[in-house]
């Protein structure tokens, strides 16, 4: 018969101490870091191709692309004009902070106000690894359906900011902004929702205002 | 997982290893039965060969949001406090754990030789 030996050890706490580092390297720069999490498909390039462009000249602004395979939305984000990098998973569902960690190191984060995380596409993994951010942002686009945040509890439980985007194709598809929301809120009573529509431009204005307060927090 | 059950194993100077627990909470995001089937993958041969890996199921725990009374729901996405039959907005206090919780293992009770290997045991990454 053996002893037994009490650990008391989170299986996670390796990317739980580099995320620790993380927040204190954030606050010490005063950069207003965000997670940003959704499906694929639900308009995380195109809500930052977007924001890029309209708040360029308010803030400086950078970019950490997670995705498994190709740097074609580095790309299209650095078209423009803002710093990008593209982190490969190579098959991995979400981003570690010490992925994060080497992408700090290739960007220029001097006077840098605002830097954006692409989670990969995914609603379960990424809401597990904290990354050092100061919110989760999630997005839910109304072709995905109203009861994922239901579904995928964690991810909306975890999130400052709901975006529900693509509403221009509210019109086709069975999709209540209520209902979704509800469910949100049921999970996070304090959770921010902002319907939009990147490809158009409707509502930005309302995240982009969430966008100033959260980064005024920081200073 | 298994790099902290080594690093355990060595800080502690033990043996053999005979059984892990493990503490998983309800929303912890991990799944049991996906955590003991890749435990078996992982221990079919190696260091850790025949170790049992024993997962402690955590319920999830809330304290209501409007009226403050503790308690354990059926359900983990409809949640009536049983008192006020509020369903939103309440605290979750307990089920999003996962951790070592304990291992136990032939331990080698002459102090030295334990911090010996730990002196001499290569550094297993974090």
């Amino acid at each position: 018969m053996g002893k037994t030996v009490t650990i008391v050890r989170n299986v996670l706490e390796a990317n739980e101490r580099r995320a620790g580092k993380l927040t204190e390297y954030f606050a010490a720069g005063k950069i207003l870091c965000l997670n940003l999490m959704s499906s694929p498909g639900a308009g995380k390039t195109s809500l930052l191709e977007r924001t890029l462009t309209d708040l360029k000249g308010e803030f400086k602004m950078a970019v950490i692309e997670g995705d498994l395979q190709t740097d074609n939305d580095a790309r299209r984000v650095a078209a423009t004009g803002a710093q990008a990098v593209q982190v490969n998973t190579e098959g991995g569902c979400h981003l570690d902070s010490s992925m994060i960690e080497d992408a700090i190191g290739v960007l220029d984060m001097k006077d840098l106000d605002i830097l954006f995380i692409e989670n990969v596409g995914n609603l379960v993994c990424p809401a597990e690894f904290n990354l050092g951010e100061d919110h989760k942002v999630s997005i839910l686009s109304v072709t995905e359906g109203d009861d994922k945040p239901e579904k995928y509890p964690l991810m909306f439980h975890l999130s400052s900011v709901m975006l529900l985007n693509k509403t221009d194709l509210l019109p086709y598809v069975d999709f209540s902004l209520e209902a979704a929301s509800a469910h949100a809120r049921k999970l996070n009573k304090d959770i921010e929702i902002f319907p939009v529509a990147c490809r158009k431009g409707d509502g930005l204005d309302a995240w982009y205002d969430w966008l100033r307060k959260a980064r005024a927090a920081k200073k | 997982m298994l790099d902290i059950i080594r690093e355990e194993r060595v800080k502690h100077g033990m043996k053999r290893i005979m059984r892990v627990r493990v503490v998983n909470g309800a929303l912890s995001g991990a799944v049991s039965d996906a955590l003991s089937f890749g435990w078996e993958c992982l221990t079919q041969e190696g260091d850790l060969q025949g170790v049992v890996l024993e997962v402690v199921d955590a319920p999830l725990t809330v304290t209501c949001g409007s009226c403050g009374l503790p308690f354990t729901p059926e359900d983990k996405h409809y949640m009536p406090c049983p008192a006020c039959e509020e369903i939103l907005g309440h605290d979750i206090t307990g089920g999003k754990e996962l951790y070592i919780d304990e291992i136990e293992a032939d331990i080698d009770d002459t102090p030295e030789s334990g911090e010996a290997a730990a002196a001499a045991a290569p550094h297993t990454g974090d």
